[in-house]
């Protein structure tokens, strides 16, 4: 071996980016003789804050051993199939970003061009009610998957988490598992010939090999320089704002983002609250006017409202000289599609991958950094999809038609537009299906479908659909509702 | 463009070697009859190339897609079966190793095995090779065949399979299949191409005996020669013989000899290397060379002296550039395997990239609304990356060479490699990390093989190998080698399963051969 070993880690940050951060590494890397240190930094959090998260945590809690009932119980959190889209106070303009599959293929085709051949025909039924999920969240009940449903098509869900309950609970769960914990207000970064020597604060000092900066602000990686690539001028919104307000009576099973003059609401129900967010443009719209209009298009009443500036954009390099930035550290994004923890779960599964044997591990943080550049680039062309191509009223929709999109993007757009297809990148997170639920949702009609599916006969076409609809009609109704199932929980907690 | 919305759309596909029949048969298949209209020229005074005896196991889904029968195919083209390929001294003389179809151990705690491997290699522990893992390995090198297990938890279910065939009887197989099917089949040779003087497309091709052949979209299977997608409508050529500089082949078929094994032999030479592929009835066999380093007389010289068995005729000589057009498809004009690209048969590609070729284009055919740009971005964008990544993958096989003193090896050794192949190689040297693609070729099994099989070494691995204890892991490796050679002896020998399966007529038919 030519270097030493990198074996003591130290991860700085604060809130949920800091505590996945440390237990992941810490559940991965512990039999590898791997040592993990938190120095936490004053949470930014409050408790109207919400983690809308995206199918994948799941798996990421599997592996930490996060029991998913316990969790809900313990946050008074809930699960959400998708998110709904509307303009506000408009009928019709309604659709659903469903996490699971539409429709399910025909000769071994996707589902999706037969739908667009039938539509043209005059079809009048919508894409989502071909999917399980979309169907399931409509009617207030969740998709519990089987064999049935999985030969159908992809049934998956998120949750919705009250964000600083979320980081006290992984931080208690650090704390079980022997990782020790240092609290401090503020540090003080000390260089070193690996790149950053030591974390500084209080008069204590703690040294590591390997420094995983989850502070949000890049304390860490900022102190070796680098690079860093706005995205400004690919995203309308610059203020975000979040509120609390009363549950509802029933929770729904999805969240809902309304979009109206000032930018967009979004509605996250959890237990115990309804979690509203607002983006906005500052040079269109107050605070003042953000307050009032997500209160207005919530139609709820709003506590606890603080207003952040955003500034998205991501650092060329995440991974600089020893240091791994994780979170909003390499990459700030925008508040559509909450991809905040599934980029955090990207950066850490890569991290892990390419953990580094040695000190001279160019290879692994070139990799690391080629890697999460193509896969935060692309999170960023999804975000930047709903935007682009919306068909919304108001000053702050119009500009967000002429925000800036990547080549890659642009490429996408044009090519469902000519087929239907969504080009496929290696470094991608989201499904064909969630690109399409915008594309269609907007009203984008491709110009011609693949023509490989006119092989398959008309009528041949038109039974399995009726299959279809019967097949998800029949699941849903067989599901339990969102609130029966909470309630389960709840009980079993007791039990 | 004259595509209207009530006549079918015309494809003209020029050329009918193994590239212009696997197109026509596999737009004839995947295309509404109703809507296209399948020409294809081909003069009989025009020689094909006929590209590759041996194959990937792709072309599996392209016969089935067909819905052609296994068997009879076989014994149409004289074919065996191919687990893999053996490469003979190209790290260093004396030493070989086989690419196989099939995977290399299990991946245990979700971590693929070469980390695994690496750890107990780096550890000290008696590993023996990577190659003691991959049942495909051990079969080939036992001369054996059986078809692989169904059952995906069985040591049978970790490898698929190609075919070593005659090129020429299975474009003529194509051919009868494709024209049963309603291809047109137009026999001529062009004599001259018309654009569009306002949107430069293709329209039409007048040829020897004066007939005029109008068409909307034009697919060119002209061979090198590039009549439609080079010469007419003048697309770049990007040549890559800094990194492949071998420009000549020699081909040589010979008599069948034993035992018939199951696998393709690609043997490294001074200046070049030779191939040799067992079919039922002969061997094909041929060198290639770069003519900067080696000449007609030394190639021809090599490979005589490399032909196991009594030659039939006279080595034939091809010559050729590696690379590829700057595009795929411009205006309404698509080229399709050799006048799109060529790269050297050393990983049997060919075949392949044609076949990828036209399931990417039955997907973005034009319909009667005319040509649409986005597609031809598509196509172009996924032909970049077929063409682009098995460029490094072939490369990989020269620059990583140990052959020091001879001139052509010791100058792929010093060459300055694409970045993309540099960073692969140092990446599993550092980690043993292997290209591990969603799209397109290769496999991260294949890039294993060759990586590890041209002599690098990693010197670390994944750490997440760690959670599984060091005795654990020891037992299971021992256990897995165990498993597949316990199986591997059980299995029926090559010769014997083709003989049992797909005997080609013997004598020889007089079927005669395109090539």
């Amino acid at each position: 071996m030519s270097a030493p070993l990198r074996n003591r880690v130290v991860v700085v940050g604060r809130d949920a980016a800091l505590w996945l951060s440390a237990n992941v590494i810490r559940a991965a890397l512990g039999a590898s003789g791997v040592t993990v240190i938190a120095v936490e930094l004053p949470g930014q959090l409050t408790d109207a804050d919400v983690h809308a998260t995206l199918p994948p945590l799941e798996a990421l809690h599997n592996q930490l051993r996060i029991d998913e009932a316990a969790l809900l119980r313990t946050l008074g959190g809930a699960f959400t199939l998708g998110q709904n889209f509307v303009e506000a106070g408009k009928a019709g303009t309604a659709f659903l970003h469903a996490y699971g599959g539409y429709g399910t293929a025909i000769d071994g085709r996707d589902f999706f061009a037969y739908w667009l051949k039938a539509r043209g025909l005059g079809l009048p039924v919508g894409l989502e009610d071909f999917s399980l999920t979309a169907a399931a969240a409509r009617q207030g009940r969740l998709l519990i998957p089987d064999d049935e449903t999985e030969k159908y098509g992809r049934s998956d869900y998120g949750y919705h988490l009250p964000a600083a309950a979320y980081a006290r609970n992984l931080k208690r769960l650090a704390g079980d598992d022997g990782i020790t914990i240092h609290q401090t207000d503020a540090i003080e970064v000390v260089r070193g010939d690996a790149g950053v020597a030591a974390i500084a604060f209080d008069g204590q000092r703690i040294e590591g090999d390997l420094f995983v900066d989850a502070t949000g602000d890049g304390l860490l990686i900022d102190a070796l320089g680098g690079a860093r690539e706005s995205w400004k001028s690919s995203f309308p919104a610059d203020r975000v704002l979040v509120g609390s307000a009363p549950p509802f009576a029933a929770i729904p099973a999805y969240a809902e983002i309304r979009s109206h003059a000032q930018g967009w609401t979004g509605l996250y129900p959890s237990q115990a609250q309804t979690h509203v967010v607002q983006a906005f443009a500052s040079g269109l719209c107050s605070d003042e006017e953000a307050y009032r209009a997500a209160a207005e298009t919530a139609g709820l009443a709003l506590r606890d409202a603080t207003v952040r500036r955003l500034d998205p954009g991501m650092r060329a390099d995440a991974w600089v000289r020893n240091v791994v930035a994780i979170g909003q550290s390499a990459a700030a994004f925008d508040p559509l599609h909450n991809v905040d923890l599934l980029a955090v779960q990207s950066g850490l599964i890569q991290l892990l991958a390419f953990y580094p044997i040695a000190s001279d591990c160019c290879a692994e943080r070139a990799e690391y950094n080629r890697q999460m550049r193509a896969t935060y680039a692309r999170l960023r062309d999804f975000q930047a999809l709903h935007y682009r191509i919306n068909t919304y009223g108001g000053a702050f929709w119009a500009q967000a038609r002429q925000t800036g999109i990547s080549a890659e993007l642009a490429h996408r757009i044009a090519l469902f537009q000519s087929r239907g297809e969504i080009a496929a990148y290696e470094e991608e997170s989201f499904a064909p299906d969630s690109w399409r639920a915008f594309l269609v949702g907007h009203g984008l009609v491709p110009d011609s479908y693949l023509p490989v599916i006119d092989r398959t006969p008309p009528e041949e076409i038109k039974t399995q659909f009726r299959h279809m609809l019967g097949f998800v009609k029949e699941q849903v109704l067989r599901q339990p509702t969102h609130d029966a199932y909470l309630q389960s929980i709840a009980r079993r907690g007791h039990g | 463009m004259k595509a209207d919305r009530y006549n079918p759309v015309r494809v003209v596909i020029v050329g009918g070697g193994t590239a212009g029949w696997m197109t026509a048969a596999g737009l004839a298949r995947l295309l509404a009859p109703a809507d296209y209209d399948l020409i294809l020229i081909e003069s009989d005074e025009i020689g094909t190339v006929g590209v590759g005896e041996a194959t990937l196991p792709h072309i599996k889904t392209f016969n089935e897609l067909l819905g052609i029968d296994e068997a009879q195919f076989m014994r149409d083209t004289k074919a065996t079966f191919k687990l893999g390929i053996e490469f003979v001294g190209w790290d260093q003389p004396g030493q070989s190793y086989i690419h196989p179809f099939g995977t290399f151990g299990e991946p245990w705690a979700g971590v693929d095995f070469q980390h695994h491997w690496t750890r107990a290699m780096l550890a000290g522990k008696d590993v023996g090779p990577l190659f003691d893992y991959s049942y495909a390995v051990q079969a080939a090198a036992r001369a054996a065949f059986e078809f692989p297990n169904e059952d995906p938890k069985s040591i049978r279910s970790t490898y698929s399979y190609a075919y070593h065939f005659d090129a020429g009887l299975y474009a003529n197989f194509l051919r009868g299949w494709a024209i049963a099917r309603g291809v047109t089949r137009i026999e001529g040779k062009i004599v001259d191409v018309r654009r569009d003087g306002g949107s430069g497309d293709v329209d039409r091709l007048t040829l020897e005996s004066g007939a005029v052949v109008e068409g909307d979209v034009f697919i060119d299977c002209s061979g090198f020669r590039s009549l439609l997608l080079g010469q007419t409508m003048g697309v770049a050529w990007n040549e890559w013989s800094k990194w492949l500089p071998c420009d000549r082949a020699m081909a040589m078929p010979c008599a069948r000899t034993e035992p018939l094994v199951s696998y393709t032999r690609a043997t490294a030479q001074r200046g070049g290397w030779t191939w040799r592929i067992g079919l039922q009835h002969r061997t094909g066999n041929g060198m290639v060379f770069s003519s900067a380093f080696c000449s007609e007389d030394e190639a021809r010289e090599t490979l005589i002296g490399a032909v196991d068995g009594a030659p039939i005729g006279e080595p034939r000589l091809l010559r050729f550039q590696a690379g590829r057009r700057a595009k795929g498809w411009e205006g309404n004009v698509i080229g399709i395997g050799l006048a799109g690209g060529f790269l050297e048969p050393l990983e049997s590609t060919s075949i392949f990239l044609i076949q990828a070729a036209v399931v990417d284009l039955a997907n973005l055919m034009p319909t009667r609304g005319g040509i649409d740009r986005r597609l031809a971005d598509e196509f172009n964008r996924l032909y970049e990356v077929h063409y682009d990544r098995t460029r490094d993958f072939l490369v990989l096989h020269y620059c990583a060479n140990r052959r020091t003193g001879e001139p052509l090896w010791d100058h792929v050794r010093n060459m300055r490699l694409p970045d993309s192949l540099a960073h692969k190689i140092a990446l599993f040297e550092a980690c043993a990390a292997a290209p591990d693609y969603k799209y397109g070729l290769f496999s991260r099994d294949s890039w294993l093989a060759v990586l590890i099989g041209q002599g690098v070494v990693p010197r670390g691995y994944n750490r997440l190998a760690d959670r599984l204890p060091a005795d654990e892991l020891s037992t299971r490796l021992r256990d897995l080698r165990r498993r597949i050679r316990a199986n591997v002896d059980a299995m029926t020998d090559h010769a014997g399963f083709v003989a049992a399966y797909c005997p080609a007529p013997v004598p020889d038919t007089p079927l005669e051969s395109a090539a």
